[in-house]
């Protein structure tokens, strides 16, 4: 009679190895096999799966946060590295394309209708009203969104120097997720300007959720002086600013131009 | 996000759209961490080989194939970062330890006033935890994969680079010393 080696019972137990059906006869005569058989599996037994710390909806975006200024440099192939002269020559075609719009803006100020924030993406005719509506509603819901936020950076500049930030916390946590869908709608819609200043305030946001409720006044400085060199209450401020003002409708064209052309 | 759209996504990190390479990260650093913490048994590692692995993901994203399977591709990088970090503690370690399976067996008994069945339980978990850690790196990763993983030998021989050979003898010689150090236990409850 052929005896099983521990390392084809091995196999066997985890649901390899070629002879399954051979082993499994021999398990049935063989005691001396079948007590090494039962040892294995019963150690292998023993060893549980180990319960994995959990980790929130917000761990991905933590880790991002990690991680974000320390990328690399890409390794690319010969193809990778010519994509890169390609999308270099693309940039510098759509820089000179920009400034040739911005002084056809500036030459024509007089003569046509105000022109459309840099920022905001060129709607076409067939996006139309509904687009502008869409688009005056993500800007209301921001705006809204970078006041609320500036009232929590505003309690944590302004906080005893130790003490209970958990109401802070508390706002933080709400904005953060808001946040987040905010800043990705923002990516989708072409508004790089308004998804980075959700960005670095998706950062602060995180950083005062994920420190103790009962404060020390060191961490609490090391929190301000992030905010601080980020000028983020200044920027978030701005943006703010600057989404109302665009929040507005388009004035109705003035019929100056045809008056021009009259006179 | 569906298999269209992480195409997409996907696409555009490789082309080096950082926001792309953002919504990567997010989607998959939960179970990146789930593995590193099974890979290297300890929060605080598994922490540093998320970040690392996504560091080096990165990097060599532009090798990727696309028509492979990205999250099979981290899976392969989650796990050797394991086994580079678990081998830089390892050498550390070694220059002060002698007998490592030995020293890691040598636990104190619990002295927790639990019931007897439960501090029966608690002392195996603590002697698994410390035959585990006492296994080489490529075992305990080996081990790791197949053990609580499910993956196959073949899996674990593309994962960690080896040839079937070598992956199949990494399992069996942390099946050996896990068998070894946990006996005691199995002769105290047969």
């Amino acid at each position: 009679m052929k005896h099983f080696s521990e390392d084809e019972l091995t196999l066997y137990y985890y649901g390899e190895g070629r002879r399954r059906e051979n082993v499994e006869r021999h398990l049935d005569e063989c005691a001396a096999c079948a007590k090494v058989y039962r040892e294995i599996a019963g150690t292998l037994a023993m060893i549980a799966a180990p319960d994995v710390p959990e980790r929130g909806d917000q761990y991905g975006l933590e880790v991002w946060q990690r991680i974000r200024h320390r990328l690399p440099e890409r390794d690319g192939s010969w193809l990778g590295q010519w994509f890169r002269w390609d999308r270099l020559s693309v940039a510098a075609a759509a820089a000179a394309l920009v400034l040739v719009a911005f002084l056809a803006g500036r030459t024509s100020r007089d003569t046509a209708a105000p022109p459309a924030p840099t920022t905001l993406p060129v709607n076409t005719v067939a996006d139309g009203d509904a687009g502008d509506a869409r688009q005056r509603i993500l800007l209301t819901s921001v705006a809204d969104h970078l006041d609320r936020s500036e009232r929590v950076l505003t309690d944590i500049m302004n906080a005893p120097n130790s003490g209970d930030i958990s109401t802070a916390q508390g706002w933080a946590d709400d904005l953060l997720t808001t946040s987040r869908l905010y800043r990705q709608d923002a990516v989708e819609a072409g508004e790089r300007s308004v998804a980075t200043v959700l960005d670095d305030l998706e950062r602060s946001l995180l950083e005062i959720v994920h420190s103790p409720s009962r404060i020390s006044a060191a961490d609490l400085e090391q929190i301000r002086r992030r905010i601080d060199a980020a000028a983020l209450l200044f920027k978030v401020r701005v943006m703010s600013d600057e989404l109302r003002q665009r929040e507005q409708p388009p004035a109705p064209s003035s019929p100056r131009t045809s008056t021009r052309k009259v006179s | 996000m569906d298999a269209t759209e992480s195409a997409a996504v996907l696409a555009r990190a490789r082309q080096g759209d950082s926001e792309a390479f953002r919504a990567l990260v997010e989607r998959h650093s939960r179970s990146v961490f789930r593995l590193a913490f099974r890979m290297t048994g300890n929060e605080q590692d598994a922490e540093d080989v998320v970040q690392e692995s996504f560091l080096r993901a990165y990097k060599q994203l532009g090798r990727f194939e696309s028509r492979a399977n990205f999250g099979t591709w981290l899976y392969r990088i989650v796990s050797n970062c394991s086994v580079d970090l678990m081998r830089a503690k390892q050498a550390r370690h070694d220059q002060s330890r002698g007998d490592s399976l030995d020293e890691a067996l040598d636990l104190p008994a619990t002295d927790l006033p639990n019931p007897e069945r439960q501090a029966q339980s608690a002392e195996i978990q603590r002697r698994v935890q410390g035959a585990l850690a006492a296994l080489s790196p490529l075992e305990r990763a080996a081990f790791t994969l197949r053990h609580y993983e499910g993956r196959s030998i073949e899996e674990i021989s593309r994962t960690l680079g080896l040839g079937t050979s070598a992956a199949k003898h990494s399992v069996f010689r942390a099946v050996k010393k896990l068998r070894a150090a946990l006996a005691p236990l199995r002769s105290q409850e047969s």
